[in-house]
C-alpha cells in the first residue's frame, strides 16, 4: 500500500471521530446560536471519567459508556441552565465565548487538582491490537472508533430527522421566535441540545484517549481544531461537521505522511480560508445563517 | 443597546452652582471633574509620576504589564467592541509586533538603548499592512464565523513562525540588552507604554465620538439595515480592524525588548484575545473607560495573585467559579453594574428631587 | 440613522461624566497598587543570622507543570539534605518558590521580585530552555549566577550570557553516545537505515542532527526525517510513515513523553519492531511503560542524566532524601527531580568554596575551571556555561519491560545492550 493510501485510511479512521465530537458542537452553535469554547475540555473529561470507571470500578471502555454517556449529558444539562441561559441576545457571541472558556477553567482546575498534570492513558486489549489490511496495520480501536462514531452520527442524524424532539430542534435552529409561537418549548429544547451535544463527548473523549495519552491541558488543542471543522462545514450543520472532519483530516494526514507534518496544519487552516472565501457559510452551511 | 450606566442622567446641577461662584477647592476639583480634557490630563501627569515616587521593581514591573494590557484591551474594544465581530486574533498583531522588533534590532544590532523605541511605529505600520488583506478575507463572513477564522489567522502565523527560516523557528529571538541601569531599568519601558496607551486611548475616543465611530456602533446594532442606510460596511470594518491592530503590535514590541527574548509559542499566544475579551468585559464592552479598568484590575490582580499564591490549580477554580457567579449576577461586567446599582440606591434616596428616566428602553 | 446618532451622541455626553468617577477610581486603584508595591518593597533583607533564603520561579502550573512539580521535589529534597548537614556556611537554607505558570513573562517577574522584593541571597534556575534566557537576563541585571539544571538547548548558551550555568549535559549530545555504539558494530549486524522525527521545540530538535551525522558516517542512510508542531494531537500518519520506511534504527524526540508513547502504540499495533529504538525523554519513566506495556518498552533506549539505579554517593543521598519527604519508591523519582537536587548542590558547593553568599565571587569560582559534584556525576563548566564534564547515561529497559539497565558509558555498572530490540510477538 503506498503512502497516500496509508494517509486516506488514516484520514477517514480518525476523522469520523472528530466529526462526532464537532457534531455535538454544531448542534450546540445551531440551536442556542453560540460558540462552546468548553468542548475541548469536555472531550478531556469524558476521557478522565473512562478513566475512572477503568482504573477503580474495573469498567471497560465500552460498556463504561453506558454510564459516561448519561453523566455527560446531565453535566451539559446542568451548564446550560446555570449559566448558558443566562446570556441576553446583547454581546451573545462574546458572553458565550467567555462563559464557556470560565467553564473550560474550573473543569481544568478540578482535573489538575484531583489528577495532576500527568499524563493518563486508557487500556484495553483492542488499544494495541490490529487488523491487517492488505500489509498495512490498523490498529483496532480506530476501527472500533470509526464504527462507533459513524453510528453515533447516525442517532444524532435519526433524533434530528425522525423524532419531535428533533423537528423541534431543527424549528429552533432555523427561527427560535417562530418555533416559540408555533408551541415549541424553546427553553426546553435548547437545554437538550446542549445536553446532547456535551453527551457525545462521552464517546469522543473515550476514543480520544484510548488514541492517544492527555492530561487537563489537552482540551486546548482539541477546540481550534474542532471549531475549524465546524465552521468549514457549516455551522449548525451535523452532516457538514461530518464533512468538514473528513476533509480536514484527509487533507492533514495525506500532507503529514507523504510531504511534512509541519506544513500539515497550515494547509488545512489555508484551506479553510479559501473555503470561506469563496463561501462564507462553509462548505454545506445554508446560505442566510442567521445574523444576529 | 443602552446599559444601565447611560440609562439616568446624574444631577450635576450643585456642582455647576459651586463651579459659578469662588474658585474654592472643592469649586476646582469639579471644573477638573466636569473637563474631559484636564481630567485626562491630570490623570496622565498622575501616571507620568507614579514610577518617579514608587520604584520597586515589582512594582514598575507589573505597572509595565498594566499598561501594556490596558492598552491592547483599548484597541482590541475600538475594534471588537464597537463592531460586535469579537476577535480572537489580536494575538497576531502582539507577536507581529515582537517579532518585528526581535528581528530588525538584531539585523541591524542594535545596541539596546532608547533608539530600539524607534522600531514601535514600523511595527504598527507592518501590522496595520497584515491587516488589512486579514481583514479582507475574515471580514468577509458573519460573526460567529469571524471568531473562528481568526483562529485560524491565528494558528497560521504561530505556524509561519515556528517553520519560516528568517524568524528563527523554535529557537526563537534574543533580542539586544537593554542598556538601562539596573535601578530604573523598568521606567523606558513603562515611559513607551504610557506613550502608546495614551496615543490608542486618544484615538478609541475620537473614534468614539466621531462619524466613522458612529457607522461602527451602527454595524454592532444592525449590519443588515446599516448597509441599507449607505454605511460602506466593509471598508469601516477593515480599516477599523487595521486601525486597532497598531498598538496591539507597538506593545507586541515593547514586550518582545522588555522580556529580550522570543519564541513562537509565546509571541503568539492564544490566551491573549481571551484575556483581553475578559478585560473588556469586566470594565464593560463598547467604553472608553471599561477596558481601561478591566485591564488595570485584572492584569495587576493576576500578577499580584501570581507572585504570592501558592496553589495555582486552586486558583484556577476560584477564578474561573467567580468569574461564572459574576456572569451570573453582574451579567453587564462587574463595572457597569455596580455603577449602575450605586446609581439606583442613589436615586431613590434622591426620588423626591429627580424624575426616574429608567425603563427607556 | 438619525435617531441613532443622537442616542449615540447622546450616550457620549453621559459617558463623559461617567469618566470622572471612574477616572478618579483609575487613579485611587494606582495609588494603592503603588502603595502596596511600595510597601512590599521596603521589607528588607535577611540578617546574617536568619537563614538564607534561595529564590526559585517553577512552573507548577501551565504546560511544564509535571517537570516543574518534579523540580520543586527535588528542590525541596536539596534542601532537606543541606539543613540536615549544617546548612549553608552554617546558616539553615530555607526555599522561596515562587509559580511561573510556565509564562516566560512570569518568570522575568518573578526572578525580578525575588531579587529586588526579597533580596534573596542567592537563586536557582527554573524548568525548561524556554524560560531560562528571560530568567538570566533578569538575573545577569542584578549580577547574579543562576545555576540551573533544564536549560540545556544550545540557544540558551549562544547569546554570550556570562551568568548561566547547566549542570546538566548539554543536550545536543544526547543521542550521540547511541549513535556511536550503533557505528560501532560490527558490519554485518549494522543496521542500515535510519527514521528521526522530532517536535519542534528548542529541546528535542537539537539532538537530532549530532546524532544524524555519526549514524550517516557509518553507513546508516537517512530514510525518514520529519518535525512536526508540538500542537499535533493524531499521529497514526507520521507513524504510519516511519512504519513504511522500514527503518531499522528509530529516533524519536520530543519533550513530552505522551508522543513518544503515541508512535511506540502505533508501532506495536503495528507489528513494527525497528532494532534500535531510541525515545529522548520521558521513556525511562512509570508513565511511559504504563502507557505503552512491558513487552512494548522492553528494548526501548533512552538517553538521560540520571536513572533511580545509578550509583553515585550523592544519587544514593538524592534517592533517600527524596524518599523520606515523599515516599513512594525509588523507581517513581524522575530525572528532573535529579537535576534539581545536582542544580542545588552545585551552588552549595561553591558557597562553601567561597565561603561567602557574594554573587560575584560565586561567579568568579563557577566560571574557574572547578569540578563540582553532584547525583548525575561531576561538572565543570566552560565559558559559555555549558558542563563540558556532563556524562550522558544511556538506558534501555530489558528484561521483557521490567527493568531499566544502564548500557552506556560501559562501566562496572553497566550491562550490555539489548540488540536487535525484541519483537514483542
Amino acid at each position: 500500500m503506498n503512502l497516500i493510501e496509508i494517509g486516506l485510511i488514516d484520514g477517514v479512521l480518525t476523522g469520523a471521530v472528530y466529526a462526532l465530537m464537532a457534531a455535538g458542537l454544531t448542534l450546540i452553535f445551531g440551536v442556542l446560536d453560540m460558540i462552546n469554547i468548553a468542548q475541548g475540555i469536555f472531550v478531556i473529561l469524558g476521557s478522565y471519567l473512562s478513566l475512572i470507571l477503568e482504573q477503580h470500578l474495573g469498567i471497560g471502555l465500552l460498556p463504561g459508556l453506558a454510564i459516561t454517556i448519561p453523566v455527560m449529558f446531565l453535566l451539559g444539562v446542568f451548564v446550560e441552565w446555570a449559566f448558558i441561559r443566562r446570556i441576553g441576545a446583547e454581546n451573545r457571541v462574546t458572553m458565550s465565548i467567555l462563559i464557556t472558556y470560565a467553564v473550560m477553567i474550573v473543569v481544568e482546575g478540578v482535573l489538575l487538582l484531583t489528577y495532576g498534570s500527568n499524563y493518563q492513558s486508557l487500556s484495553a486489549s483492542y488499544v494495541t491490537n490490529s487488523f491487517d489490511l492488505l500489509g498495512h496495520y490498523i490498529p483496532e480501536i480506530y476501527v472500533y472508533g470509526f464504527i462507533l462514531s459513524v453510528a453515533a452520527v447516525v442517532v444524532l442524524y435519526a433524533i434530528l430527522y425522525r423524532t419531535r424532539l428533533g423537528t423541534s430542534l431543527r424549528a429552533s435552529m432555523d427561527n427560535a421566535m417562530a418555533a416559540s409561537l408555533v408551541g415549541v418549548n424553546v427553553k426546553r429544547v435548547s437545554t437538550l441540545a446542549f445536553g446532547i451535544g456535551v453527551a457525545v463527548t462521552a464517546i469522543g473523549g473515550m476514543l480520544f484517549g484510548a488514541i492517544q495519552p492527555f492530561t487537563p491541558n489537552t482540551g486546548y488543542d482539541l477546540i481550534s481544531r474542532l471549531l475549524s471543522i465546524v465552521v468549514l462545514g457549516g455551522l449548525g450543520s451535523v452532516g457538514g461537521a461530518l464533512g468538514g472532519a473528513m476533509v480536514m483530516l484527509i487533507i492533514e494526514d495525506v500532507v503529514s505522511t507523504v510531504w511534512s507534518p509541519t506544513w500539515a496544519p497550515l494547509l488545512y487552516f489555508a484551506v479553510l480560508i479559501v473555503v470561506l472565501l469563496v463561501k462564507p457559510t462553509g462548505i454545506f452551511g445554508r446560505q442566510a445563517v442567521r445574523s444576529q | 443597546m443602552t446599559s444601565p450606566l447611560t440609562r439616568v442622567r446624574r444631577p450635576f446641577a450643585s456642582a455647576e452652582q459651586e463651579a459659578a461662584g469662588d474658585p474654592t477647592p472643592t469649586a476646582w476639583i469639579s471644573l477638573l471633574v466636569r473637563r474631559p480634557l484636564w481630567r485626562s490630563v491630570v490623570l496622565v501627569l498622575l501616571l507620568i509620576l507614579i514610577p518617579l515616587v514608587i520604584t520597586g521593581a515589582t512594582f514598575t514591573t507589573i505597572a509595565v504589564y498594566c499598561l501594556m494590557y490596558m492598552g491592547i484591551a483599548t484597541a482590541w474594544n475600538s475594534f471588537s467592541g464597537f463592531s460586535g465581530y469579537v476577535s480572537l486574533g489580536h494575538a497576531v498583531f502582539f507577536g507581529v509586533g515582537a517579532y518585528t522588533m526581535a528581528l530588525l534590532s538584531t539585523h541591524w544590532n542594535m545596541s539596546g538603548g532608547l533608539s530600539m523605541f524607534a522600531l514601535l511605529p514600523l511595527a504598527g505600520v507592518i501590522a496595520a499592512l497584515i491587516a488589512i488583506p486579514y481583514g479582507y478575507v475574515a471580514l468577509r463572513t458573519r460573526r460567529h464565523t469571524f471568531v473562528v477564522i481568526t483562529i485560524a489567522f491565528f494558528f497560521i502565523f504561530q505556524l509561519l513562525a515556528f517553520n519560516l527560516s528568517f524568524t528563527g523557528g523554535s529557537a526563537g529571538v534574543v533580542l539586544p540588552n537593554g542598556q538601562f541601569s539596573a535601578a530604573d531599568y523598568n521606567d523606558p519601558f513603562y515611559y513607551a507604554c504610557l506613550v502608546v496607551l495614551v496615543l490608542t486611548v486618544a484615538v478609541a475616543a475620537g473614534i468614539r465620538r466621531s462619524r466613522f465611530g458612529l457607522q461602527l456602533f451602527a454595524i454592532r446594532d444592525d449590519e443588515d439595515r446599516a448597509r441599507s442606510l449607505g454605511v460602506k460596511v466593509n471598508r469601516v470594518k477593515i480599516t477599523s480592524f487595521a486601525v486597532s491592530a497598531v498598538p496591539v503590535a507597538m506593545m507586541g514590541a515593547v514586550w518582545a525588548f522588555f522580556i529580550g527574548q522570543i519564541y513562537p509559542q509565546f509571541a503568539f499566544n492564544p490566551a491573549l484575545d481571551v484575556t483581553i475579551a475578559l478585560m473588556a468585559f469586566i470594565g464593560g464592552f463598547g467604553t472608553i473607560i471599561g477596558p481601561l479598568l478591566g485591564a488595570l484590575v485584572l492584569e495587576a490582580l493576576q500578577r499580584y495573585l501570581n507572585l504570592y499564591l501558592a496553589n495555582a490549580d486552586l486558583y484556577l477554580v476560584i477564578y474561573g467559579l467567580l468569574f461564572l457567579v459574576v456572569i451570573s449576577f453582574l451579567p453587564e461586567g462587574i463595572l457597569p453594574s455596580i455603577a449602575g446599582r450605586l446609581r439606583q440606591r442613589r436615586l431613590r434616596s434622591q426620588n423626591s428631587t429627580t424624575v426616574s428616566t429608567q425603563e427607556s428602553r | 440613522m438619525r435617531t441613532l446618532e443622537r442616542i449615540i451622541v447622546h450616550r457620549d455626553r453621559r459617558a463623559h461624566r461617567r469618566f470622572v468617577r471612574v477616572g478618579l477610581t483609575l487613579a485611587a486603584a494606582s495609588l494603592a497598587l503603588a502603595a502596596c508595591g511600595s510597601s512590599s518593597a521596603s521589607s528588607s533583607a535577611s540578617s546574617s543570622k536568619a537563614p538564607i533564603v534561595v529564590g526559585t520561579s517553577l512552573s507548577l502550573t501551565g504546560d511544564f507543570a509535571s517537570n516543574g512539580i518534579a523540580f520543586q521535589q527535588g528542590y525541596n529534597a536539596w534542601v532537606h539534605y543541606v539543613n540536615a548537614h549544617g546548612g549553608l556556611l552554617g546558616h539553615q537554607v530555607s526555599l522561596k518558590i515562587l509559580n511561573d505558570d510556565s509564562s516566560p513573562s512570569q518568570v522575568a517577574t518573578n526572578y525580578q521580585d525575588l531579587i529586588t522584593t526579597d533580596h534573596v541571597p542567592l537563586i536557582v534556575g527554573p524548568f525548561s530552555s524556554l524560560l531560562t534566557v528571560p530568567a538570566a537576563k533578569i538575573a545577569s541585571r542584578y549580577g547574579y549566577a543562576m545555576v540551573e539544571g533544564a536549560g540545556g538547548a544550545p540557544s540558551v548558551f549562544s547569546y554570550g550570557l556570562k551568568n548561566v550555568f547547566d549542570v546538566s549535559y548539554p543536550i545536543k549530545i544526547a543521542v550521540v553516545p547511541t549513535a556511536e555504539w550503533i557505528a560501532s558494530l560490527p558490519k554485518s549486524e549494522r543496521p542500515t537505515t535510519a527514521a528521526y522525527v522530532t517536535s519542534n521545540n528548542i529541546f528535542a530538535e537539537p539532538q537530532i542532527a549530532p546524532a544524524q551525522a555519526v549514524l550517516q558516517k557509518a553507513g546508516v542512510r537517512t530514510v525518514y526525517n520529519q518535525v512536526f508542531q508540538s500542537e499535533t494531537t493524531d499521529f497514526s500518519p507520521l507513524a504510519d510513515a516511519i512504519v513504511a520506511s522500514h527503518a531499522q534504527v528509530v529516533v524519536l524526540s520530543s519533550t513530552s513523553v505522551s508522543k513518544i508513547i503515541d508512535f511506540v502504540k502505533i508501532f506495536t499495533a503495528s507489528h513494527f519492531y525497528p532494532k534500535v529504538l531510541i525515545g529522548t525523554n520521558g521513556v525511562g519513566e512509570p508513565t511511559f511503560v504504563n502507557a505503552v506495556g512491558k513487552q512494548a518498552a522492553n528494548g526501548i533506549i533512552e538517553p538521560n542524566g540520571w536513572y533511580p539505579g545509578y550509583k553515585n554517593p550523592l544519587s544514593t543521598t538524592f534517592v533517600d532524601e527524596y524518599l523520606k519527604l515523599y515516599g513512594g519508591s525509588a523507581g517513581s523519582i524522575t530525572a528532573s527531580s535529579a537535576e534539581a537536587f545536582g542544580t542545588g548542590e552545585v551552588l552549595a558547593q561553591a558557597v562553601e568554596a567561597t565561603h561567602s553568599f557574594n554573587q560575584a565571587k560565586i561567579l568568579k569560582y563557577l566560571h574557574s575551571g572547578a569540578v563540582f559534584q553532584t547525583d548525575q556525576g561531576p561538572v565543570k563548566f566552560n565559558a559559555k556555561g555549558e558542563n563540558v564534564d556532563g556524562i550522558v547515561q544511556t538506558f534501555q529497559w530489558q528484561d521483557g519491560g521490567n527493568k531499566l539497565v544502564q548500557i552506556l558509558p560501559k562501566g562496572s555498572q553497566s550491562v550490555a545492550p539489548l540488540f536487535p530490540r525484541p519483537a514483542a510477538d
